[in-house]
């Protein structure tokens, strides 16, 4: 369980642990060690009633909701695997930065397999956004779950098309596949667990709000 | 597949966390009844009709169904005994003026409500019905509390809501039932983002005033803050005046506020609560007013009250100290038996020995023993065991 006169904020390395740096200092607190270079799971902070914890991405979500963090970092993607259930999710931190897109190779017709009614065969991490967006169109899905290296998929004749982040496009590029519809932009969320919120209001609110004051528009 | 295997979020209750439900049981439904709530216990099942009726989706997807082979219709086992208690207040007692009702019994979710939740809670609540007035909201939430202190639950708090100031706006929006569904959604998460997204078009007062909802919670000032933020329509200024009025009937209460807590907006239609407290990660105990969900039994009546899962409730609150039990050797002597009559009269559990069995009383709850010393039966310390 939670720290009780404290709070636990649960981050995944990477990425989102260093563009949340600033927003951190904005609300005054600065961790004892890097998680890049230490081992450690949970990592002090300069403030004895603030600890970071260390979780895969995917995780984030679940550590806020079972109350094991009381606020964690979470990529809008991941929230919307996760669906949400049980969690605040007051601030857009604009930060991690990236596109949910569907990708296919240079000479598949997108345009023509995705006609209404019709079945295209997708493969990707994040079955729900895509059956979602599909549906959405009135097409036809199966898809595929894998955990990484989608753009082999459509390579190697396992899918027509996937369904994935897309930042630079640059692995896109050198696997031959083309970007053929943009799904939604995707940024990292502030997500708060609903009990903390109300019984920890007096520690949560400030950090909040410095984090809302620090998001870069 | 292991014979002794349960469902998923399905448990038994050992011993010790049995005996502490039914201590946390009577001693809640004893307070309820100093309180005037009397008690009733409606069926495990009915049919499906009457268990859904006036309440939303959730509790549709939550409630098994089963064929009644008797009369071949759909049977449901209770997901929730709120709409059950409704329907005697409203069909059965038929009672002119207030109905105190209370209940405790378990009901069964098709899917657990979170991940922290088990599949059969066993949900203990209390309902007033027949007056509209805030006295009734007051008494409930007061009520409330007392049984949360009557628990033991450490900090808690109670937070306050009401649903009036979202529907309201809604209206005013004129949005579409379907993109109200997915507000209702952002408001619940607080998720801004979201919200901004969807009231793209919407009109620029509501608007403002649906991005506020979200950020208005804490303590009593959140009313002044909504006055100055929320459009100033009848229906909005009588829901915070509810809420202030409250307020000031709770003074002493650990009472906060969240405006944009909609939880059971589809059958709430006044002011709502939420308690939390302890370690739980999801609040241990859901309330509001209800006023409309009579008239489809028949008789709309105003009503109001809370319920919520004693096992979850359990799992927050002390062990109680039970006093170990007396092992007592058995025989029929007639000195012996007064004894023990007496022993248990005076409320100690007394354990009769039987024979072949020794050095595992200790395991089985006893602390002391009943010896004989000089003609007399005397408590002793359980030794050597």
């Amino acid at each position: 369980m939670t720290i009780l006169n404290g709070i636990t904020l649960a981050l995944s390395k990477g990425r989102i642990f260093e563009e949340t740096l600033p927003l951190l200092a904005a609300a005054g607190i600065t961790p004892t060690d890097n998680p890049e270079t230490s081992r450690k799971l949970i990592i002090g902070t300069n403030r004895p009633d603030v600890r970071l914890v260390i979780v895969r991405a995917t995780d984030t979500p679940t550590y806020v909701q079972y109350g094991a963090a009381d606020m964690g970092i979470a990529g809008k993607d991941v929230l919307l695997e996760h669906g949400g259930a049980g969690l605040y999710q007051p601030l857009d931190l604009n930060i991690a930065k990236c596109r949910l897109c569907v990708a296919a190779p240079k000479d598949f017709d997108y345009a023509a397999a995705v006609k209404r009614g019709a079945r295209i065969r997708v493969a990707t991490k994040y079955v729900n956004a895509a059956r979602e967006h599909f549906a959405a169109k009135g097409v036809h899905v199966d898809l595929i779950k894998l955990y990484g290296s989608m753009e082999l998929a459509p390579l190697v004749g396992l899918a027509d098309a996937i369904v994935d982040l897309v930042s630079t496009g640059g692995t896109l590029k050198a696997n031959n596949l083309v970007e053929v519809e943009d799904i939604m932009p995707i940024s990292s969320r502030l997500v708060v667990n609903q009990a903390s919120l109300k019984l920890k209001r007096e520690l949560i609110q400030p950090v909040l709000e410095a984090f809302a004051g620090a998001v870069k528009k | 597949m292991l014979r002794w295997v349960l469902p998923e979020y399905i448990q038994d209750a050992l011993p010790a966390e049995a005996a502490k439900l039914e201590d946390l049981r009577r001693r809640l439904l004893d307070d309820f009844r100093l309180n005037g709530y009397q008690l009733v216990a409606p069926p495990l099942l009915e049919y499906l009709e009457s268990l859904l009726t006036g309440a939303g989706q959730d509790l549709q997807l939550k409630t098994l169904k089963l064929v009644d082979q008797l009369s071949g219709r759909l049977m449901g086992v209770r997901a929730d005994i709120t709409p059950q208690v409704a329907r005697i207040d409203a069909h059965l007692l038929n009672r002119k003026g207030v109905a105190r009702l209370c209940y405790c019994g378990s009901v069964a979710h098709a899917v657990p409500s979170s991940l922290t939740a088990t599949r059969e809670p066993l949900q203990l609540g209390a309902e007033l019905y027949g007056h509209a007035g805030i006295e009734a909201d007051a008494e409930v939430i007061r009520l409330l509390a007392e049984a949360l202190q009557t628990a033991g639950v450490g900090t808690s708090r109670i937070d306050l809501g009401h649903v009036g100031i979202f529907k309201a706006l809604a209206q005013t929006a004129g949005l579409l039932p379907q993109k109200e569904e997915a507000l209702f959604d952002c408001l619940q998460s607080k998720d801004l983002p979201g919200l901004r997204e969807l009231l793209v078009e919407a009109p620029e007062g509501v608007r403002a005033a649906l991005l506020a909802l979200p950020t208005l919670y804490g303590g009593v000032d959140v009313l002044a803050r909504a006055r100055e933020v929320l459009p100033r329509q009848p229906e909005i200024v009588a829901a915070l005046d509810d809420l202030q009025e409250l307020a000031s009937r709770l003074a002493g209460l650990p009472i906060s506020f969240d405006l944009a807590d909609l939880r059971g907006y589809h059958y709430h239609s006044g002011v709502v609560f939420a308690a939390y407290g302890g370690n739980s990660p999801v609040a241990l105990a859901l309330g509001g007013r209800y006023d409309s969900v009579g008239r489809a039994f028949g008789r709309g009546r105003p009503a109001t009250g809370f319920s919520l899962d004693l096992r979850e409730l359990a799992a927050q609150v002390p062990d109680p100290v039970a006093a170990g039990a007396i092992l007592a050797p058995a025989g029929g002597e007639a000195g012996l038996s007064a004894t023990i009559a007496a022993l248990r009269a005076g409320g100690e559990n007394v354990m009769i020995e039987l024979p072949g069995h020794e050095g595992t009383w200790r395991e089985a709850g006893c602390d002391r023993r009943l010896v004989l010393r000089g003609g007399a039966w005397q408590v002793e310390p359980l030794q050597g065991e």
